[in-house]
């Protein structure tokens, strides 16, 4: 299954051309002043549509940071951000919300799920809140692809931790968001369950075409990437394409050094 | 060891005290209504007794037969003393000075404009001649006192309200006619004079216009020499005059009599304002559990780390219990402060009613502040007690576990069982009530099935919740699709705590169902009896309990277009059923006609019969007691007149309320058995208007005949249902008024939940406003979820109150009661209203979690 896997996310590079979103000259800082301090240092990034995209770096580097204003959580202090054509710095609040509702999906750490809420309904959410009527055959396979049509009946505390997630995959997917981002989507689950969540998002890139854009520590979840963006410091320091995990290790563990020399 | 547990409990108190705040504030309300109960009744008190001690002279002479109290005395005459019984007393040894007193409480005095000078609260208008005695409690501010016949007095209160300046002309109806005199002085009280109005002549004028009589008087003020005590100038009068000739109290004993005739009502006003405060008590209670509760349920990683590193659970569920103390202390000092606050609140709003208390009178006992604070902490810390013990038996494995608090899923069937029976048992106490043939029994009866009931509900509440709060949502929610469904989710999350704070809501909307319906039960079935019964046109009668004076009856009787009007008295005899037994009571002494204005239902013979000469009726539950029958002849002893026998020519049923108990004999009868200055005036008047006569004519000229009286008031059928309504509102409001403090502490409890609950799920709503919930949408999530919990604490509430009343009115309706009226409008606007109670209560909460950050929101804890 690797191998097939690997072959065709080779198949999907440099396929599209398109962007799916950009970032020029965005920066972030906190404070001012003396206490001022630097999340993103002027970064210019390419989200290519129909890629698995990976943002990659040491704590501190600002991969989260910048994952949350691509994906507008967070606001820039100064540079544009796209979605598209949309610019999205600089939208209020009301138009933000539509945006991540309609035209975004999301796959946090942990807690992705309402409580009260079964599989399903949570899956259905986001369209739900914005009233349209999922598409009933998408759903269905989107439900299929993640596995889950035994379960869509349970509430999250009646799932495991893997399928906690995949059931949060399922529900960036189903309302067929133009682009899915993921906070350390595996970073609460064992590598088998992380696996499998990984393998559903690579499929989803393959199969369905999504874009996707996935912020980790974990080499092995970023050697599913099509391609590796590298922070460090508020900046865009490398990036590699087609990586594998040994590849992306070893250059985490040059920044390692590099941070403690420095 | 024990250090450390006060200063976690002392630390979590000032970290979460945001979430304390409004339970601190449900302890100082139910806290500042009791303190301000007893402040205001204890300030009430000392403005009384320092009155009492200043009105009262040494030694107080009176007639034997005297009347305590402030009741006009139903002759519109107070019982007198010659004139030279003052010269006898002057005589005894030890006294100082003696002088004749006039008072009469049987007046009312009008301005110019035929306005009512006195009272609207029930405090006396009273009439006296102007003496020394009076310069003890005033002092004449303007003008100078009374001389001759067309001088008056008036009391600085009375003037300012009113308007009166010297010269204004005062009109005074006694019994013995008007005295129309000019206003020369006016007299200000030295100590507080909590609203009677009060008018003063010089000695001959009062006891000309007051008592008929010259050289006569009411009582007589006696000073003690020096060195002579008010007990020892007492037995001087005493053996002065004879022991049994007067009526003597020293100053003492003459204000603890007036003490006890205010104390009662004081006591009743007291008592009726503590139970409301327990009631608003009680609902604080659920406050206080739910936000422990939910702080401990938060807390549950924390205190499993503190138990991991080897707390025992006896010091978890002190700190818990500390942390109920400290806020207890807060709650209730300053509820203290606020008690003292609402007290001159509630004087402030006596003195708008027109009772004037002065703050120079504030009484604060030791006893108040000591209550307050004892009962505050006592209540939160035995609320905090459940949640305590809960943390306690946190397992040191929760510090591991992952986060986020698990619905109280199996809300036990232990407590589903219990909740039935008590809820069972209940009902059949409440059915008992209703089908209960003595009152007595009934009223035990419906009390436990009250109490039962009640407890029942609030244990029962957190699984009815499931179906309820459903069920509602289906109908209420359904319109706001997907958030409305997110907020029944979120009612039903923990049903505990919904059924928590919904209880709240329900036990005060539970007792504004169940006397709506008792109190409109009233109306109907007065209503009702009125309709069956009352063939009279007008009723004529006082609102201040004055008696009909005789000139207001013949200006009556002179009205044109009337086709007869009847007086009715209430004569006092002793009277002998032919078993022997006898008692004193009233008979009804009336003119034959009041068997055409009064329907009676009979039993035996005629209404009209009872009006023969020689002839009596006698009400079915008396003569049923003492087997009497039509034909039997009572002894009759009237009280300072003749002892005769009468015979039963009727016996009326006591069915209805309407003069129940009541027997009659005619005015005739009464009038050749007591003497003509002992034979009491009439309380009620009743007319009827010739055949022909049209109403609105005939009403307006019975209102214009008695314009000079308005102490008298004039209504017709439609006028007196509706002042009777007016008055049961008027009674409901009050309850109502005082029951909306435990409504706005459940209102409050609803706020602390939705305020609390907003806190722990801010990841949830990070969660949701992240996938694109906008802020409008979240807040009227939070606002529905409200609604629901909101309608069906009404739901609840309404239902059991509506089940109360329905049995209270079964049970009265052995007294009468026999309508019962479901007030729709009042139990559909109250279930509507708790809607918007809702709406209100998700305010806040739903404002500050519109304004918490996304990020934030997810990346929390």
């Amino acid at each position: 299954m690797t191998t097939a896997m690997t072959e065709t996310r080779h198949g999907g590079t440099g396929g599209h051309a398109a962007v799916a979103a950009r970032a020029r000259k965005v920066v972030k800082a906190y404070g001012s002043g003396e206490t001022r301090v630097v999340a993103l240092d002027d970064v210019d990034v390419d989200i290519m549509r129909g890629q698995f995209t990976a943002i990659m770096g040491p704590s501190g580097s600002g991969k989260s940071t910048l994952m949350h204003c691509l994906a507008g959580l967070d606001t820039v202090t100064s540079g544009q951000i796209h979605l598209d054509d949309t610019e999205i710095t600089g939208l209020k609040d009301k138009k933000l919300t539509r945006l991540r509702r309609d035209r975004i999906g999301f796959i946090f750490q942990a807690f992705n799920l309402l409580p009260t809420l079964n599989a399903l309904e949570n899956i259905t959410l986001p369209m739900d809140i914005a009233g349209r009527k999922p598409d009933a055959q998408w759903l269905n396979r989107v439900v299929e692809t993640v596995g889950l049509a035994g379960r869509l009946k349970h509430r999250p505390t009646e799932l495991s931790g893997g399928q906690q997630q995949r059931v949060a995959v399922a529900r960036a997917l189903a309302a067929r968001p133009e682009i899915i981002f993921g906070d350390e989507p595996t970073g609460n689950l064992d590598s088998r369950a992380g696996a499998e969540v990984l393998g559903f998002l690579r499929r989803s890139v393959d199969e369905l075409g999504q874009t996707i854009v996935m912020v980790t520590h974990d080499p092995v979840a970023a050697s599913y990437a099509d391609r590796v963006i590298f922070l460090a410091d508020g900046r865009i320091v490398d990036e590699m394409h087609a990586p594998t995990a040994d590849q992306v290790l070893d250059r985490m563990k040059d920044f390692d050094a590099r941070g403690r020399t420095s | 060891m024990s250090n450390t547990v006060l200063k976690t409990s002392r630390r979590n108190f000032v970290a979460h005290k945001g979430r304390m705040v409004l339970s601190a504030v449900a302890v100082l309300l139910s806290v500042a209504f009791v303190c301000g109960t007893l402040v205001f009744t204890d300030t009430m008190n000392t403005t009384f007794d320092k009155l009492f001690a200043v009105t009262n002279s040494d030694v107080t002479v009176s007639p034997k037969a005297a009347e305590s109290g402030d009741e006009a005395p139903d002759r519109g005459k107070p019982e007198m003393l010659a004139g030279p019984a003052v010269e006898q007393v002057r005589k005894a040894q030890g006294v100082k000075s003696a002088e004749g007193g006039v008072v009469s409480m049987a007046v009312t005095v009008v301005n110019a404009r035929n306005e009512n000078m006195g009272s609207t609260t029930g405090a006396p208008t009273i009439a006296g001649n102007w003496s020394d005695n009076e310069l003890k409690s005033m002092k004449i501010t303007s003008g100078q006192a009374p001389r001759g016949p067309t001088e008056v007095m008036v009391d600085a209160d009375t003037a300012k309200k009113h308007g009166l300046k010297l010269g204004d002309e005062l009109r005074t109806i006694a019994v013995t006619g008007d005295t129309r005199a000019r206003i020369t002085g006016i007299a200000t009280f030295t100590v507080t004079n909590p609203g009677a109005a009060v008018v003063y002549f010089d000695t001959p004028t009062a006891q000309q216009a007051l008592l008929g009589a010259a050289d006569s008087f009411t009582h007589i003020n006696v000073t003690a020499a020096d060195g002579v005590s008010d007990e020892q100038l007492k037995a001087n009068i005493a053996s002065a005059v004879g022991a049994d000739t007067y009526k003597l109290q020293t100053a003492k004993e003459a204000a603890d009599a007036n003490r006890k005739d205010v104390g009662a009502f004081l006591d009743v006003m007291k008592y009726v304002m503590l139970g409301f405060a327990g009631i608003a008590f009680l609902v604080g209670i659920f406050l206080i559990f739910n936000t422990f509760s939910m702080l401990v349920a938060q807390r549950t990683r924390e205190i499993g780390l503190m138990r991991a590193i080897g707390a025992d659970s006896g010091q978890v569920l002190k700190s818990v219990v500390v942390e109920a103390f400290l806020l207890g202390v807060v709650g209730s000092v300053l509820g203290v402060g606020a008690g003292v606050g609402l007290a001159v609140g509630l004087m402030a709003l006596m003195g708008q009613m027109g009772m004037q208390l002065s703050t120079d009178d504030l009484t604060i006992a030791w006893t108040t502040p000591v209550v307050g604070v004892v009962l505050g902490v006592v209540v939160t810390v035995i609320s905090a007690f459940v949640p305590a013990r809960r943390a306690g038996k946190v397992s040191p494995m929760a510090a591991l576990r992952e986060s986020g608090t698990p619905g109280d899923k199996k809300a036990g069937r232990v407590r589903a069982a219990l909740g039935l029976v008590l809820t069972a048992v209940g009902g059949v106490a409440l059915y008992l009530a209703a089908a209960a043939e003595k009152a007595a029994a009934g009223s035990l009866w419906l009390g436990l099935g009250v109490v039962l009931s009640l407890v029942g509900f609030i244990v029962i509440g957190p699984l009815l919740a499931a179906g309820v709060v459903r069920v509602l949502s289906g109908v209420v929610l359904r319109p706001f699709g997907s958030v409305g469904r997110l907020a029944e989710r979120n009612a039903l999350r923990n049903p505990r705590r919904t059924g928590a704070t919904a209880a709240a809501l329900m036990i005060g909307l539970a007792l504004v169902a169940c006397l709506s319906v008792v109190g409109s039960s009233m109306v109907a079935s007065a209503t009702d009896e009125l309709d069956k019964s009352v063939g009279a046109d007008y009723i004529v009668a006082s609102e201040s309990r004055q008696p009909v004076l005789p000139q207001a009856e013949q200006a009556l009787r002179a009205t044109p277009g009337l086709d007869h009007v009847t007086a009715y008295r209430e004569v006092k005899v002793t009277l002998t059923a032919p078993d022997g037994t006898s008692e004193e009571t009233g008979l009804g002494a009336t003119d034959p006609t009041y068997a055409k204005d009064i329907r009676r239902k009979m039993i035996a013979g005629e209404h009209a019969a009872a009006y023969g000469a020689g002839s009596m009726s006698v009400g079915s539950l008396y003569a049923t007691k003492h087997h009497i029958k039509l034909g039997d002849e009572m002894t009759v002893a009237f009280t300072g007149g003749n002892t005769v026998r009468l015979k039963v020519a009727a016996i009326t049923s006591d069915e209805g309320n309407i003069d129940k108990g009541m027997n009659y004999i005619s005015t005739e009868t009464a009038w050749a058995n007591v003497p003509a200055d002992r034979l009491p005036l009439p309380f009620m008047l009743l007319a009827t208007a010739k055949d022909g006569q049209s109403d609105a004519a005939a009403y307006q000229s019975v209102k214009a005949a008695l314009a000079e009286y308005p102490q008298y008031v004039v209504r017709n059928q439609a006028d007196y249902k509706q002042a009777l309504k007016d008055q049961v509102g008027q009674l409901l409001n009050m309850v109502y008024g005082l029951l909306g403090l435990a409504i706005i502490v459940a209102v409050l409890g609803v706020v602390n939940t939705l305020a609390l609950s907003v806190v722990e799920r801010t990841r949830e709503i990070g969660l949701m406003r992240a996938i694109g919930l906008s802020r409008r949408q979240l807040r009227r999530m939070i606002r529905l979820e409200s609604v629901v919990i909101a309608l069906f604490g009404a739901l609840l509430g309404l239902g059991l109150g509506m089940g109360w009343g329905a049995t209270a009115q079964q049970l009265l309706a052995l007294e009468g009661l026999k309508v019962l009226e479901i007030p729709w409008p009042t139990i559909t606007g109250v279930f509507a209203g708790s809607a918007f109670v809702g709406l209100f209560a998700a305010l806040v909460p739903a404002f500050r979690a519109g304004r918490m950050n996304v990020l934030n929101a997810i990346a929390s804890e």
